[in-house]
């Protein structure tokens, strides 16, 4: 993680000099809040000598000074801590999307990788404004109020720099320790959890309709439960460490108080001296108190972090982008020899595959789930090689995903994916092909949820149809998966009717698509060998 | 500003009651602990200053110990009790959002993932609310004002300093708040969607990736990730200004307190022990304030989840009548029609209809027709917006709904399996059916190579979507064979699923002599209706059409 860290500090513009001085700025607010007690506490014992009042007036500036620039500085602090965290959250956005963009990652069924990723790219802002700036600013006030402290009493100032660093370093680590080992426990009952809920979820109606309702929240119960026991034990570790905390404060105190009068009674100290010794570790443990709740954010960023890191550094697989060449001009053919296909680096999902296909024929691709289709579909248009044997496409291909992503843009922007350069009117055009009469400029919400599953179907066939030249390879993959019956029917009739002169491979377990292809073709997975 | 604590969980129960009494007492508990550390230490201190010697600095030093020791106690108290509350809460809330979501089977306005999420993550962030939020809200109020009545005693100038700034602190952050609302909010909307745009372009990858587009992205998201910095940044410029004012005033009140206190002691208006005593004390005063600050943002997820959680439970219950429902009975549908909330267009338009007892009525029409809906209303899933259902005379909804739905065999249009055997999923008709009446079931909907024994995994995985069909319709089968229920209803399944099944399944529920209400438009159902009712065929046109 650290190497992660230091490698964006490098990526953002003056990162380093921006870290420094977000570093800086915390450090002079909790400082600032360290020395307006010991400079008030001076401020009081000289006092209490009655000198005259102009002798006090340095030290009442100092005070408000203090008072006033803790705020300052901190607010400071946040900001310039803030921009880093966002620039560094920018710069590894852009590696991520860099380095998924060079693999293929059709048909890899890593649908909620992609989605946890957004969430866990995030982590990297946490990494910086709540723990590392945190961590290193807090070491810089203990060292200099160690410093301040060794002029009146080095024996002192050792006390209170051991008792900083057991309230500051040891007992956030050992929370974060103790707690990451509960919640490694907790973690069956948490998933159980979960499981149930989907469980109940999903059968919601039929547990209702089957009067079931009882049994299913017993059973929520029992996970519940479960959860519970493991969750109250989470919560004994976790007051300890503030516990601790408080501890360490009060031998800072009490170590200072001692030391301190031994040397005003021996002389070897100002007794003036003496409230500055006892009262600055109450004001440095106070600063201290948040390292416990870095310590935990630390362990949670780390393994979002770690993640991302494990993402990253997967070797590359298939050419990412497809090959934009169109080539309208030669009859679209796609010859398989037998080919053995499957994702580089891995056993073929699929043996021995012979196709043949060619303009106006509708080929039918039918296997159970899971049998390597979709990988027929990426070796097809390119995206990965054949693991044996030859696949050889001429023309162009055109694929009309089961699972097309809808941009939260407009239509029309969602159109030209297809083309980007297409004009309005071949945008136009698109859609009343594909059969879907939608504005153009209407802007489309996350994931086209406004769309209904028909529509979004349209609008993904409107980006294959965009500006087309002549006849093309077509792949339709599961085509009216998940539709009902009559909106199946429709979009079938308008599909057919727009890949009329092209090669159709369409892959699909729908008894109503086979009957109206040409040909079928059967993938079966080869025998497992163990 | 919203109120600090929500009067509904308030309302809920003991658990949030027993817990405020018992952070209230921990509180005064620790402001007295705070007076006597800051007595001993200012005695200890101004002792020593004017004898200069130790005599008696061992048992100040005790004493300390003993104090702080007694703080960490009650420190660890603080934050045991806030976690046991929370699991409490958190169990209740649990329970409750599942009950409402089976309460409401077929209500979409929550999705299915969005309740996972709120029931295992989302109510999690109520740990960050009741752990850390409220133990300061309440430590807030108690502490200054022992410390300000303790420092009065002593002096009383300082008192009025610290009892006038204190309350100055949450009016000005309201202030800030209050003036700069509308623009975050601006700024906000702005954000989100810059935010979203990295979001929408992963998600979207194997899509790009297709037509070629996806490495000439990535200079456009550079473009926006840098828009997105400077959006953000503008936003947390105003945001952080009320925290701004709270550091500020608190640490500057402080600073006042310590030089007047200073002043008043050269001119011995104050004797040094009780200035000692008020400088230990005044930051312990504006400590707690600050620290509800800090927590805001914990304080402001754990009420938004509980007020996701709240608004699903206490969206209006269906409720259920005690009538019994007759035997044999007809079933009327009476101008029944449905609207869901918030949309201008009916689910189910106007609907007549009268369902015969043992007889097979087929309800057709277009896509987003309202097929469904009939389905649901009859089920006692959702209540009609207009009309009735009647039972054998009886509206359905004064009818015992649990005794209702015994009479009724449902399969929805992709059913649901719960892990565990094919056997176990099909005896969810009727808990008591032998073995032999759990096999016949299945060979009797085209399921005869189907293994009882064969394990269904989460969400029917391990199924196909053929087999999952074959297996509801066996269950409901069983439900009607063994169970005694007396209409089959039959939503229709997803495309590519063959229609041969269900008229075998008609043909069995026939045998039996109960009724069947199926949608469907395919010709083999439709040949075995004793009637065919046309569901809201003028009002929309079909599918993506």
């Amino acid at each position: 993680m650290i190497r992660l860290l230091r490698e964006l500090l490098n990526e953002v513009p003056r990162g380093r000099g921006r870290f420094a001085l977000s570093v800086l700025l915390a450090a002079f607010a909790s400082g600032a809040s360290v020395a307006l007690m010991g400079v008030s506490a001076w401020l009081l014992s000289r006092a209490a000598e009655h000198p005259p009042v102009l002798y006090l007036e340095a030290a009442a500036v100092g005070v408000r000074f203090f008072g006033i620039a803790r705020g300052v500085f901190r607010y400071l602090e946040r900001l310039v801590g803030h921009d880093l965290a966002l620039r560094m959250q920018g710069a590894l956005r852009l590696r991520s999307y860099q380095t998924l963009s060079r693999t293929t990652l059709l048909g890899r069924r890593r649908g909620d990788l992609l989605t946890r990723m957004v969430a866990d790219v995030e982590a990297i802002q946490d990494v910086v404004v709540r723990v590392a700036v945190p961590f290193c600013s807090a070491s810089l006030v203990i060292l200099g109020t160690t410093a301040m402290l060794t002029m009146f009493s080095p024996a002192s100032a050792a006390a209170l720099l051991g008792t900083a660093l057991l309230g500051g370093i040891l007992m956030p680590w050992l929370a974060q320790r103790m707690s990451l080992e509960v919640d490694r426990d907790a973690a069956p009952a948490r998933g159980e959890l979960s499981n149930t809920v989907d469980q109940i979820s999903h059968a919601a109606a039929d547990l209702v309709a089957y009067g079931l309702t009882d049994e299913a929240l017993e059973r929520l119960a029992g996970a519940d439960n479960r959860l519970r026991t493991a969750e109250a034990r989470a919560a004994w570790v976790r007051g300890l460490a503030s516990a601790g905390q408080m501890i360490a404060a009060g031998l800072a105190v009490v170590t200072a108080l001692v030391i301190g009068s031994q040397a005003v009674a021996s002389g070897d100290m100002l007794a003036r001296n003496l409230a500055v010794l006892v009262l600055t570790p109450l004001a440095l443990h106070e600063v201290l108190a948040t390292l416990t709740q870095s310590a935990q954010t630390m362990t949670r960023a780390r393994s979002s972090l770690a993640r991302v890191l494990a993402t990253l550094e997967e070797p590359v697989v298939g050419a990412g982008d497809r090959d934009n060449q169109t080539d309208s001009e030669t009859t679209p053919t796609l010859s398989v020899r037998q080919a053995d296909l499957g994702w580089p680096g891995s056993e073929p999902v699929l043996r021995d595959v012979n196709l043949h296909l060619t303009s106006g024929e509708r080929v039918a691709i039918v296997g159970s789930s899971g049998v390597g289709k979709t990988t027929l579909a990426a070796t097809a248009m390119g995206l990965i090689e054949p693991l044996a044997g030859s696949v050889e496409l001429r023309g162009t291909a055109a694929y009309l995903a089961q699972d097309a992503h809808i941009f939260s843009t407009s239509v029309s922007e969602n159109v030209r994916i297809g083309k980007r350069d297409a004009s309005d009117t071949e945008v136009s055009e698109a859609l009343r092909q594909a059969g879907l009469p939608l504005d153009p400029d209407r802007l489309l919400g996350e994931q086209g949820r406004t769309l209904s599953g028909g529509e979004v179907r349209r609008l993904a066939l409107a980006r294959i149809l965009v500006g087309r030249g002549g006849p093309r390879l077509m792949i339709l993959d599961e085509p009216t998966e998940h539709l009902d019956n009559e909106t199946a029917e429709n979009l079938m009739r308008d599909l057919w009717a727009a890949t009329a002169d092209d090669a159709v491979m369409v892959v699909t377990h729908d008894s109503q698509v086979v009957s109206n292809c040409t040909r079928t073709v059967e993938l079966t997975a080869p025998l497992m060998t163990r | 500003m919203a109120p600090p604590i929500d009067p509904r969980l308030l309302r809920r129960g003991r658990a949030t009651r027993n817990f405020l009494v018992a952070l209230a007492v921990i509180g005064i508990g620790s402001a007295g602990l705070m007076l006597a550390q800051a007595w001993l230490l200012s005695r200890s201190i101004s002792t020593v200053f004017a004898t200069r010697s130790t005599a008696g600095v061992w048992g100040w030093a005790g004493l300390l110990l003993a104090v702080f020791t007694a703080r960490a106690i009650l420190v660890w108290l603080n934050q045991w009790l806030a976690h046991h509350s929370s699991a409490a809460v958190k169990s209740g809330l649990r329970r409750d959002v599942m009950a409402a979501r089976l309460s409401r089977p077929t209500d979409s306005s929550v999705s299915s993932a969005s309740m996972i999420n709120l029931i295992t993550k989302g109510l999690d962030d109520l740990d960050g609310y009741y752990a850390k939020y409220l133990p300061q809200l309440v430590l807030a109020v108690v502490v200054p004002s022992i410390i300000i009545v303790a420092i009065a005693t002593q002096d009383i100038t300082s008192a009025i300093i610290i009892a006038v700034t204190i309350p100055l602190i949450p009016v000005f952050m309201a202030l800030i708040g209050w003036t700069t609302e509308k623009q975050v909010k601006r700024r906000f909307a702005v954000q989100n969607r810059l935010a979203n745009h990295f979001a929408d372009l992963i998600t979207g990858l194997p899509t790009l990736q297709v037509f070629g587009r996806a490495k000439a992205q990535s200079t456009g998201l550079e473009i926006t990730e840098a828009s997105h910095r400077d959006e953000t940044m503008k936003t947390l410029r105003i945001s952080f200004l009320s925290s701004f004012a709270l550091e500020l005033l608190a640490s500057l009140s402080v600073a006042v307190v310590a030089v007047t206190v200073g002043f008043r002691v050269v001119f011995s208006e104050l004797d040094f022990t009780t200035a000692l005593f008020v400088l230990i004390l005044a930051p312990e005063a504006y400590l707690p304030v600050r620290q509800v600050g800090v927590h805001y943002h914990d304080a402001a997820d754990g009420m938004a989840a509980a007020d996701e959680a709240l608004s699903i439970i206490e969206a209006e219950e269906l409720p259920s009548g005690t009538t019994l429902p007759q035997p044999g009975a007809d079933i009327e549908f009476h101008g029944v029609s449905f609207s869901y909330p918030d949309t201008d267009r009916a689910a189910l338009p106007r609907l007549d209809a009268h369902l015969r007892s043992g007889t097979v009525s087929v309800l057709r029409g277009p896509s987003g027709g309202g097929k469904s809906t009939a389905c649901s209303l009859l089920m006692g899933f959702l209540a009609p917006g207009e009309g009735t259902i009647s039972v054998g005379g009886t509206p359905q909804a004064e009818l015992d709904q649990a005794a209702w739905r015994a009479r009724l065999a449902y399969v929805p249009q992709s059913p649901g399996m719960l892990p565990g055997s094919i056997a176990e999923n099909v005896r969810l008709g009727a808990p008591d059916a032998t073995d032999e009446q759990v096999r016949d079931a299945l060979d009797k909907c085209g399921a005869e190579q189907l293994d009882p024994a064969r394990r269904v995994g989460d969400d029917a995985e391990g199924l196909s979507a053929g087999e999952r069909r074959r297996v509801a319709l066996a269950r409901a089968l069983l439900r009607i064979d063994v169970g005694g229920a007396e209409w089959l209803v039959l939503d229709e399944p997803t495309a590519g699923l063959d229609a041969g099944t269900e008229a075998a399944v008609l043909d069995a529920v026939r045998h039996t002599g109960a009724g069947a209400v199926v949608v469907s438009h395919r010709a083999t159902v439709i040949e075995r209706a004793d009637q065919v009712i046309s569901v809201g065929a003028a009002a929309v046109a079909g599918g993506a059409k």
